[in-house]
């Protein structure tokens, strides 16, 4: 064989370069992947709180933290078990996580790092209505970063259609607190807004795959929810008309209460009740009128042939 | 009226019973009515990404050309509406057309008798069946149906699709709740419309044994004289008072 036939024949497995590990894979997560890809079920951490050990090379891969290495957000090691404690946490990090510590009972510094590159995003939600919860009333319900985006070692594009804040999941997520009626009861929320969303022309077109039919955020904003009663909430009072006029140009007053999620009215659904008896009653006559015709005309050609002759 | 009589009798084969006017019309209903319920329904029953409905959708190009189908098909058919419309007043205004009980579609309340008589004889209480004018009350409920349809289908749905000009006519005290109600109002009557159709228009005018697989004015626009005898006694006796009175007396 000669060279050349070689070259020709191996050149193609060449290809196999790019199934190896992705040189930005950090070879310090390697390290710990080893072990945790291999672990499975909870450990209990300091504060109490259950902790998942086991973390998914392959969904970490895809992520989009790939190229992180862990101790970029698992700064510090509370526990024994680990080689080495970890590096000094940065006091700014250190203060966030005990304000989250509530929430984030696992690991709060962890929890408090995403702010190093998500700084803008975080204070967003520290500010809105879910931090305010946490921070302020000590709560322990109030989405962080994790509890819409889902894990942080598998989270992938908003517009990847797989995240949990994609237009395909984003209302799910939302109701995983929005349709939970303990929730809904303890904090005074407005009741019914997943069903009167879903019933709605919103909903039933996103549903269906609508390109242009919006999300929750599109008229709540993301990261900086605020409750409708707070002035600066896209859909407080006269702030409607511009939350409604990214999609519908000109809208006016009598024109955003089109939406709301609340219950019907009185009127509506009284309206709806008389509609149904209407089309009940109609039903009702069409049906046995239409039987009666044909078994009349059954009856005649069997039995009234003759008479008739 | 038809140019071929019979020598016998002297009275046509056949006659007009709707023109060319009146056969575009019902066509252009009829096409924009399947199209609205097809594109409308897969709307009204969105309930699962992946089921039926999405599938449904999907073969109409998408949610977003489902929709743009569904508003064409919508303004023609009020297109088609207002049309009929003009073109009555035209017709009484012009006097080719006047309202005669025996030929006119304005509900009497001769229609109620006829409903029990008939009802009567399904049941074998009578031994005869209503005798109905140019239009049976069965013809007179299908006709006026999409008039409600019409009002209450149309109103509201062109209101739904151009919410944003609507919205300066609606009254501010009925801003609160009329966009749910237009919702439930447009969908609920949809229904009733198609249910209507599937069950009292097909039956009627295709699958009864007399006119099966359908009738076929809708595309001639021409009745026979023997059938017109038959199913509209009162008309035939109304254009033809000799040839009837002949027969009676046969």
């Amino acid at each position: 064989m000669s060279q050349k036939t070689l070259a020709v024949a191996a050149a193609p497995l060449l290809f196999l370069l790019f199934l190896l590990p992705s040189p930005v894979f950090s070879q310090e997560s390697e390290t710990c992947l080893d072990c945790h890809n291999a672990m499975k079920g909870t450990i209990k951490a300091q504060s109490g709180a259950m902790v998942d050990l086991n973390v998914d090379t392959e969904k970490f891969k895809a992520s989009v933290h790939e190229m992180l290495p862990c101790t970029e957000c698992h700064l510090k090691f509370f526990d024994a078990s680990h080689a080495s404690s970890g590096s000094a946490v940065p006091s700014d990090i250190l203060s966030l996580s005990s304000k989250i510590s509530a929430k984030f009972s696992s690991d709060p510094v962890a929890g408090a790092a995403c702010v190093k590159c998500h700084e803008e995003a975080y204070q967003k939600v520290l500010s809105s209505v879910h931090g305010k919860n946490i921070i302020e009333k000590k709560q322990t319900d109030g989405a962080l970063c994790a509890d819409c985006h889902g894990s942080p070692h598998y989270i992938t594009k908003a517009k990847d259609g797989k995240s949990p804040v994609s237009r395909k999941y984003q209302v799910g997520t939302c109701g995983k607190c929005h349709g939970n009626q303990e929730i809904i009861e303890k904090y005074k929320l407005e009741e019914n807004v997943m069903d009167s969303f879903s019933e709605s022309f919103h909903g039933r077109k996103l549903l269906l795959g609508h390109t242009r039919a919006p999300v929750c955020s599109s008229c709540h904003n993301a990261h900086d929810i605020r409750s409708k009663s707070d002035p600066l909430s896209p859909v407080f009072g006269k702030n409607k008309l511009e939350t409604c006029g990214k999609c519908h140009k000109g809208a006016n007053e009598k024109f955003v209460p089109a939406i709301t999620h609340k219950r019907p009215g009185p009127i509506p659904h009284y309206g709806e009740k008389l509609l149904i008896l209407l089309t009940m009653g109609v039903f009702a006559f069409i049906v046995i009128h239409v039987l009666l015709e044909a078994f009349a005309d059954i009856r005649d050609a069997v039995f009234r042939k003759k008479e008739d002759k | 009226m038809s140019d071929s009589t019979t020598a016998a009798t002297g009275i046509p084969k056949e006659i007009e019973r709707f023109n060319i006017i009146f056969r575009i019309q019902h066509v252009l209903m009829f096409t924009t009515f399947l199209i609205l319920s097809f594109t409308g329904w897969g709307l009204k029953y969105a309930h699962d990404p992946e089921g039926l409905s999405s599938i449904w959708i999907r073969i109409w190009g998408g949610p977003d050309t489902a929709g743009l189908i569904h508003r064409i098909a919508g303004v023609t058919m009020l297109f088609d509406f207002v049309w009929h419309v003009i073109y009555l007043v035209y017709l009484f205004a012009t006097k080719q057309m006047t309202i005669n009980a025996r030929t006119t579609v304005i509900p009497l309340p001769k229609d109620i008798f006829d409903v029990i008589k008939n009802f009567m004889y399904f049941f074998g209480l009578s031994k005869e069946k209503a005798k109905f004018g140019k239009y049976s009350y069965a013809q007179k409920f299908d006709y006026w149906a999409v008039f409600w349809g019409m009002f209450i289908i149309g109103f509201s749905g062109y209101a739904l699709a151009f919410p944003m000009q609507v919205s300066y006519i609606i009254p501010s005290f009925a801003t609160g709740w009329i966009w749910e109600l237009l919702g439930l109002m447009h969908s609920d009557e949809a229904l009733l419309a198609i249910v209507f159709i599937l069950f009292w228009h097909f039956y009627n005018e295709h699958l009864k044994p007399e006119v099966f697989p359908m009738s076929w004015i809708w595309i001639t626009g021409r009745i026979s004289t023997e059938q017109l005898k038959h199913h509209h006694p009162l008309e035939y006796e109304l254009l033809f008072p000799g040839e009837a009175k002949k027969e009676k007396k046969g």
